[in-house]
């Protein structure tokens, strides 16, 4: 019985954690959430909102502005509806650099007073780290891209996040469909004993090379369309031309409820502003 | 007469190679994300699984549109559309995949050439990682001030720098790099050029030997990849916020917070009769 269960349990594990739900994540983190608080502000706004949140924070060691800062954040991420996986990729990635320190000085007879500076740096990462998902994943690509124009970034890096949304699950489910021709053609090697078991390990990552080959051959087929498709557009003129770009730009406005944002989260750093040169 | 010039491919194709690249390398750069890096203090044993896909690109196309599509897909699939773009940091990774995978492209005149593949994959993967690894040293040097007082520190990075390096590239750099770019090089060469709509590389086609010109430009733009790393890593107070704020900060933070409240309540106003304006007119 006990067995089975545990059978069942990593068997949907392992079910979760399959290129399906990878593709789903990141399809729900891009467009999921376009009708959130977050993603209805203006693009412009809230960059210049992260390059303030995510940069002035490193700057700063004062333990009351960084706890707001990070409070600021951690209400903007649950505002913006995040997807589970990254932010579990976030929780691993601060644990990674500033977490497992505190496990070791404990380890070797560190008392509490090791927290404080730790928790000065973790708030730091954790803090910047918020930011950029909030803005990154919280935005739709194509208003992310537009507002990254505005300040003059090229149009490559633009079209590159609009092209990358759009083409990823397709690359995904075809890379998916190659590898299971693979596994259906293939003869695995035994892998009860442990030498074995090393062979397969071998042999899957052999298969995941190989397996880039006929994916190399089908992309280039499919970006020649797709650069074929553009140049009929007229892209590459289009990329440069001022008044096109104006055109694209013209749907951005800044609304009262940007104002509104922007005044709130000034609020809030000048509280916190405020209680560290008070206390 | 056009496959005569030395300029092998046209502006259209080398958006081609960009697109494919950037495509290619950057779901290869999304599966590396998710698996977990092992990092011990500040140095990591980041592993380029996956670092044999613009490296064979590169040897078969335009180096250069390869090299900042590699980039450019790993910025904008594994660091924006997985939100942990990590700000300036980036620009270190940005420009050391820039250059290794071009340095390797440019290396190769005939990609069937076996051994010069595997020299010029080998020489850009270290490359890539020799740099990331001065990175890392500079920055432990700058981040702790009295580098060469604390006893045995400089001894132990280096060696701990040393050993990750040493151990990427032999690990890594010969199983994920060198035989992959070794088997997928000649495989390809020939096959995926029509693909794009070009000949394949050959002598004549060449680009070129690698001019100091080159060489110069990868220094300047390392020499800002580290200055970059550094701004972004160290707790350097640029700007001195603090001392700012001991002097006269109580006044001038409650005139901030006084002036902020004020603006949110008149936003809140006028959005609260902006709406019942609208609603009768709906």
């Amino acid at each position: 019985m006990e067995t089975k269960t545990k059978q069942k349990l990593s068997e949907s594990i392992l079910d979760k954690f399959s290129i399906d739900f990878l593709r789903s994540q990141v399809l729900k983190n891009a467009y999921g959430n376009d009708d959130t608080v977050i993603a209805r502000l203006d693009p412009r706004i809230l960059l210049m909102w992260y390059l303030f949140i995510g940069l002035v924070p490193w700057f700063v060691s004062n333990l009351w502005f960084l706890m707001a800062c990070f409070l600021l954040v951690l209400v903007t991420t649950k505002l913006a509806r995040v997807a589970g996986l990254v932010l579990l990729l976030f929780a691993v990635g601060v644990f990674s650099q500033t977490g497992y320190l505190f496990l070791v000085s404990l380890l070797f007879g560190g008392d509490t007073s090791t927290i404080i500076p730790l928790l000065i740096l973790t708030l730091k990462v954790a803090t910047c780290s918020l930011a950029s998902i909030t803005v990154f994943s919280g935005l739709d690509p194509d208003r992310l891209s537009n507002g990254l124009m505005w300040y003059g970034c090229p149009e490559r890096l633009s079209f590159s996040i609009s092209y990358a949304y759009r083409v990823l699950p397709m690359l995904m489910e075809e890379f998916q469909n190659i590898l299971l021709s693979f596994r259906m053609r293939g003869n695995p090697p035994a892998h009860e004993t442990f030498r074995g078991k090393v062979r397969y390990l071998f042999y899957q990552v052999q298969v995941v090379m190989h397996a880039f080959y006929p994916l190399m051959l089908n992309t280039a087929k499919r970006s020649r369309t797709t650069v074929e498709a553009l140049e009929i557009k007229g892209y590459r003129y289009a990329a440069v031309n001022k008044t096109v770009k104006k055109m694209k730009l013209a749907t951005l406005k800044v609304t009262y409820n940007d104002l509104l944002f922007t005044a709130v989260s000034v609020l809030w750093i000048a509280l916190a502003i405020l209680a560290s040169t008070l206390f | 007469m056009e496959l005569t010039k030395k300029q092998a491919a046209t502006q259209s194709q080398k958006l081609m190679v960009f697109v494919l690249t950037m495509a290619l390398y950057g779901l290869a750069t999304l599966f590396t994300e998710l698996i977990p890096k092992f990092q011990v203090g500040i140095v990591e044993f980041s592993v380029e699984y996956f670092f044999f896909i613009p490296l064979t690109l590169a040897m078969l196309f335009d180096p250069l549109s390869a090299a900042l599509g590699a980039a450019t897909g790993e910025l904008v699939f594994s660091e924006i559309m997985l939100g942990q773009f990590g700000g300036l940091g980036e620009l270190e990774k940005f420009i050391t995949v820039t250059i290794g995978v071009y340095i390797a492209g440019r290396m190769v005149r005939n990609p069937s050439n076996r051994a010069m593949v595997g020299v010029a994959a080998i020489t850009g993967t270290g490359l890539q990682m020799l740099m990331g690894t001065v990175v890392d040293i500079l920055k432990v040097q700058f981040a702790v001030e009295d580098f060469e007082a604390v006893a045995g520190l400089p001894e132990s990075v280096f060696a701990t720098e040393g050993f990750a390096f040493l151990n990427d590239l032999l690990f890594s750099g010969i199983l994920f790099c060198l035989l992959p770019t070794l088997f997928l090089v000649p495989k390809l060469y020939g096959k995926i050029e029509p693909l794009l709509g070009m000949r394949p590389r050959d002598e004549k086609s060449d680009l070129g030997r690698i001019s100091p010109k080159i060489l110069f430009a990868c220094a300047a733009a390392f020499i800002a990849a580290i200055a970059a790393e550094l701004l972004a890593t160290s707790g350097m107070p640029l700007i001195d916020w603090e001392a700012e704020w001991a002097e006269s900060g109580t006044a001038v933070a409650l005139g901030i917070a006084a002036a902020a409240a004020a603006a949110v309540a008149v936003i809140a106003v006028i959005k609260v009769k902006y709406g019942k304006e609208k609603v009768p007119q709906k």
